[in-house]
C-alpha cells in the first residue's frame, strides 16, 4: 500500500523535515541510552574477564552464564525485567549491559588469556611484580581483542537500543516502532537509517582506534592525543550525560506526570490529547512515554507501581485481560462494575469515557457486501463456506475471539488463515483473504472502502476506550480530575476513525492530529 | 682466592609427582666466569637455570646467589639484579627496541633521564643503530632482535647474566657473530655469565667452564680442555663423540 510509489523518497525527506525535532530527540535519547549501556558493559565485561582469569573455578559458571543469557530472545529480557526495575531507562539499561557482556567478557579473557607465557616469562624473570606484569605485558597484549570484542559490543548495543522504545526508554526504535503503528513507512525508514548510521559511524571511529592500535603506533604524540579523546567519547561524556539525566529525572518525577499509550497510531492521538491538554490547562509538567510495547500487559503494572500516572485504556480489554472476567454485552453495566473494581482493588479512576467504541469486526470489499447482500455476521455465516478469513494470532486465542465467535454465528469458513495484524488489510487488498477481523475505527476501513458488518448477536464486548488515572495522582493535583472529564463524549466512532484517519494515511503527526483536535473543541487555544 | 657468586649446594627438584629435573646438583660458580651448561633435551638445564633466579622453586638443598640464601632473597630483588636473557630474545613486541632495553630499569624507577642515556650505552654496546632505537621489535631481525635482548638483561649493569639457549634460533653466520659479541660484552662488563645450551661447539667456545647434565645430574664440570682430554664418565665421552 505504502512505500512502493515513486513519491516515497520525496515523502521520506518531507517526513525527515517536518519532523527533525522529534528524530533529533530520539537520537539524543538513543546515543544516551548506548552510551551509557557501553560505558556500564565495558566496566563490568573488562572486570568480570579479569577476575575468571584469576579464579578458574567460577569462570565456567560465568561463561556459560553470559552465554544462556545471550540467547534469550531480546524481546523477551525487556520483558523479563520489567517486575524488576519497570519500564523505561533502566529497563532498558539493564538488558543491553546484559547482551552486551557476552563479548565483553569473552574478548577480555581471551585476549588475556592467550597472551603468549613467553612474555609473561622474561618479564617475571626480569623482576617484573604481578602487577607489572598485568599492565605493562599482559594488558597492552590483550589489548586488540579486548578492543575488537569492544567494537562489536558497541554496535551490537547501538542497534538493540533500537528495541528499547518496546519498554518505553525512547531512543531511535520509537521513530521505527511508532512508523509501523500508525502505518507511516518514511518514519520507519528515517528511524532505521538513523540507527544504522549511528552504528555505522560509531564503529568506524572505533576501526580507526583499533587500526592504529595494530600498527604500534600508540606512543606517537598525536596519537595520545587521539587516544584521550576516544577515552574521553566513551568514558566522560555517558557519565556525565547520565548524571545529568538522572538529576534532571529526579529533580522531574517527583512533580511531573507520566502519560503512557500503547503502540497504535489511535493511542498515540489519545495519549497526545491527554498531555497536551494538561500541559495547555495546567502548569504541571508531563513526561510522555508513548507506544510501550506489550501494550496493556506492561502498562498496568507500571500504573500499580506509579512510574505511569495517566493512560487512554478499553473497557473490554480492562475487563476480559486485566480483570479476566466473563465477558458482559452492556456497555454501561461494564464501566460501572470496571470503575468500582478498578477503584477499590488497584486505586485507579476509571476518569471518563471518549464516546467511542473500537471493538472487533468482521470487514470485507463494500463490492462483495452489496453483491452478496451482507450486512450483519449472520449474514456472512449463510455464506460463509465460500469464503476465506485471515485475523491476526492473538484472535484465534482471546477469551472474545474467533473460536466463540464462529460456534455463536456458526460460521464455517472454507478456510480460516493467521496472518500479522499488520498486513492482514494488504492479504484482503490482494484477495488472498474474503474477509477480515478489524477495529471499528481503523482507518483502512475508509480508505480501502470496506464494509463492516454488525454484531447482530452482541458478541462482541465493548471497547469503549477511557482514561485510566492514579488514585494518587487525581488527588495531588485535584484541577485534573474535572479537567480529564472534558474530554468526556468528545470524540464518536466516526470521528476517531477520521482521526486515524489523518495520522495513517494523511501521514499528520500524531501531535498535530491532537491539537488540531483539541483546538476544535475549543478545549485549547 | 677465587670469590665465588652463586653456590648450588646438594640441589633437587622435581615436577609434579616423580619426574626427577635436577638430582642433587652441586656447583660453584666463581665470579667473573663463563660457565656454559650443556645436555641432550630434558636433562634439567634450562631448570637449573630458573633455580638460580627463582623462577622454580628446589625441593631440597641449598641455593646462595652473591653470598645470600635464596630465602634471604625477595625474589623481584634477586631477578632485577640478575640478567636474564631467553630463547628467541622475547622481546615484548607492543614495546619499542628502547622501551624493550629500557624494561627493568623502568620497573625499577630510574630517573627517565638515566634511561635515556643508558640505552644508547647499550645500543652502542650490543651493536645496534641509534636509529633503530625507535622501531619495534617486528622490524628486527633474528639476529638484531637477540642483541636487544641481551641490551635488556644487561641495562642494569648486573653482576650475573643468566642465559637461556640465546642463539638457538639463528642461522650459523649469525650465531658466530653473536657469540663473538656475547664474549667482547662478557671481557667487557666483567660479570659472570651463565649460559645454557645445547650446541657442543658453542659450550667449548663460550665457556670457560662447561657443566655437562644428564638426566638431571651433572657428569662433568670442568674446562673445556680438561672435558676434552679427560672425560669423566663413558656417558661424556660417548656425548663428545656423537656431536
Amino acid at each position: 500500500m505504502n512505500g512502493t510509489n515513486p513519491d516515497s523518497a520525496i515523502d521520506f525527506f518531507i517526513t525527515v523535515y517536518q519532523r527533525r525535532e522529534y528524530l533529533y530527540e530520539l537520537l539524543i535519547q538513543h546515543f544516551v541510552l548506548s552510551l551509557t549501556a557501553i560505558f556500564i558493559t565495558m566496566v563490568i565485561g573488562i572486570a568480570t574477564g579479569i577476575l575468571i582469569l584469576r579464579y578458574k573455578g567460577i569462570r565456567q559458571i560465568i561463561l556459560g552464564a553470559v552465554n544462556f543469557l545471550y540467547t534469550i530472545p531480546s524481546i523477551a529480557m525487556f520483558g523479563l525485567f520489567i517486575p524488576l526495575v519497570g519500564i523505561g531507562f533502566v529497563n532498558a539499561l539493564v538488558v543491553l549491559v546484559i547482551y552486551g557482556l557476552l563479548p565483553m567478557i569473552r574478548n577480555t579473557y581471551t585476549g588475556l588469556s592467550e597472551v603468549d607465557t613467553m612474555y609473561i616469562d622474561a618479564a617475571k624473570g626480569m623482576g617484573a611484580t604481578p602487577s607489572q606484569i598485568f599492565f605493562r605485558i599482559r594488558w597492552p597484549l590483550a589489548f586488540p581483542t579486548i578492543l575488537s570484542g569492544f567494537r562489536t559490543m558497541v554496535v551490537m548495543t547501538i542497534a538493540l537500543a533500537g528495541l528499547a522504545s518496546f519498554i518505553g526508554a525512547g531512543g531511535l526504535g520509537q521513530a521505527i516502532y511508532r512508523g509501523i503503528n500508525t502505518n507511516n513507512s518514511s518514519l520507519i525508514l528515517a528511524g532505521s537509517i538513523s540507527v544504522a548510521l549511528l552504528a555505522l559511524v560509531t564503529d568506524m571511529i572505533i576501526g580507526f582506534f583499533e587500526k592504529r592500535v595494530r600498527s604500534r603506533k600508540l606512543h606517537s604524540r598525536r596519537n595520545k592525543l587521539f587516544t584521550s579523546f576516544a577515552a574521553l567519547f566513551f568514558i566522560l561524556i555517558p557519565l556525565l550525560l547520565f548524571i545529568y539525566n538522572s538529576r534532571a529525572t529526579r529533580a522531574e518525577r517527583s512533580s511531573e506526570i507520566v502519560v503512557a499509550s500503547k503502540p497504535t497510531a489511535e493511542q498515540y492521538i489519545l495519549g497526545e490529547i491527554i498531555a497536551r491538554l494538561i500541559e495547555e490547562r495546567t502548569s504541571i509538567p508531563v513526561k510522555r512515554t508513548f507506544g510501550i510495547g506489550g501494550g496493556t500487559s506492561n502498562i498496568h503494572p507500571a500504573m500499580l507501581s506509579g512510574e505511569i500516572d495517566i493512560y487512554p485504556e478499553y473497557t473490554g480489554t480492562a475487563w476480559l485481560f486485566v480483570l479476566k472476567n466473563k465477558k458482559i454485552t452492556n456497555p454501561d453495566t461494564l464501566f460501572d462494575k470496571l470503575s468500582d473494581i478498578y477503584n477499590n482493588e488497584y486505586q485507579l479512576s476509571w476518569v471518563t469515557r471518549f464516546g467511542f467504541n473500537n471493538t472487533f469486526t468482521l470487514a470485507l470489499p463494500e463490492a462483495t457486501a452489496l453483491a452478496e447482500g451482507l450486512t450483519s455476521i449472520s449474514d456472512i455465516a449463510r455464506v460463509s463456506n465460500r469464503f476465506t478469513f485471515g485475523a491476526e494470532f492473538d484472535f484465534f486465542e482471546r477469551e472474545d475471539g474467533y473460536p466463540g465467535l464462529s460456534e455463536s454465528y456458526s460460521l464455517e469458513f472454507r478456510r480460516v488463515v493467521e496472518i500479522d495484524i499488520n498486513l492482514k488489510f494488504n492479504a484482503l487488498e490482494n484477495k488472498t483473504v474474503d474477509v477480515i477481523n478489524a477495529f471499528s475505527t481503523d482507518s483502512r476501513i475508509r480508505q480501502m472502502n470496506l464494509r463492516t458488518l454488525r454484531d447482530d448477536k452482541n458478541y462482541f464486548p465493548a471497547y469503549q476506550a477511557g482514561i485510566v488515572a492514579r488514585n494518587e495522582t487525581l488527588n495531588k493535583y485535584p484541577e485534573l480530575k474535572s479537567l480529564l472529564a472534558k474530554l468526556g463524549n468528545t470524540i464518536d466512532d466516526n470521528t476517531m476513525l477520521m482521526l486515524n484517519y489523518e495520522v495513517e494515511i494523511n501521514k499528520k503527526s500524531p501531535e498535530r492530529v491532537a491539537a488540531d483536535f483539541l483546538k476544535s473543541k475549543g478545549l485549547i487555544k | 682466592m677465587v670469590e665465588t657468586v652463586i653456590k648450588i649446594a646438594g640441589v633437587s627438584k622435581t615436577y609434579g609427582e616423580n619426574k626427577l629435573a635436577v638430582d642433587n646438583v652441586s656447583l660453584s660458580i666463581a665470579k667473573g666466569e663463563f660457565l656454559t651448561i650443556i645436555g641432550p633435551s630434558g636433562c634439567g638445564k634450562t631448570t637449573l637455570l630458573r633455580l638460580i633466579n627463582g623462577l622454580a622453586d628446589f625441593d631440597s638443598g641449598n641455593i646462595l646467589v652473591m653470598n645470600r640464601h635464596m630465602h634471604e632473597w625477595d625474589k623481584v630483588q634477586l631477578r632485577r639484579s640478575i640478567g636474564y636473557v631467553i630463547q628467541n630474545a622475547g622481546l615484548f613486541p607492543h614495546l619499542s627496541v628502547k622501551q624493550n632495553m629500557q624494561f627493568v630499569m623502568s620497573i625499577s624507577g630510574i630517573d627517565e633521564d638515566i634511561q635515556e642515556k643508558r640505552a644508547h650505552e647499550l645500543a652502542d654496546l650490543v651493536e645496534i643503530a641509534v636509529s633503530q632505537l625507535d622501531e619495534f621489535p617486528g622490524s628486527l631481525s633474528g639476529g638484531q632482535q637477540q642483541r636487544v635482548g641481551v641490551a635488556r638483561a644487561l641495562a642494569m649493569k648486573p653482576q650475573i647474566m643468566l642465559l637461556d639457549e640465546p642463539l638457538g634460533a639463528l642461522d650459523n653466520v649469525t650465531r658466530r657473530k653473536i657469540q663473538i659479541g656475547l664474549q667482547k660484552i662478557h671481557n667487557k662488563t666483567g660479570a659472570t655469565f651463565v649460559m645454557v645450551t645445547h650446541d657442543l661447539k658453542e659450550a667449548f667456545t663460550l665457556g670457560t667452564r662447561v657443566a655437562i647434565m644428564n638426566k638431571g645430574r651433572i657428569e662433568q664440570f670442568d674446562t673445556p680442555d680438561n672435558i676434552r682430554e679427560k672425560p669423566a664418565t663413558d656417558w661424556v665421552n660417548q656425548f663428545i663423540l656423537d656431536y
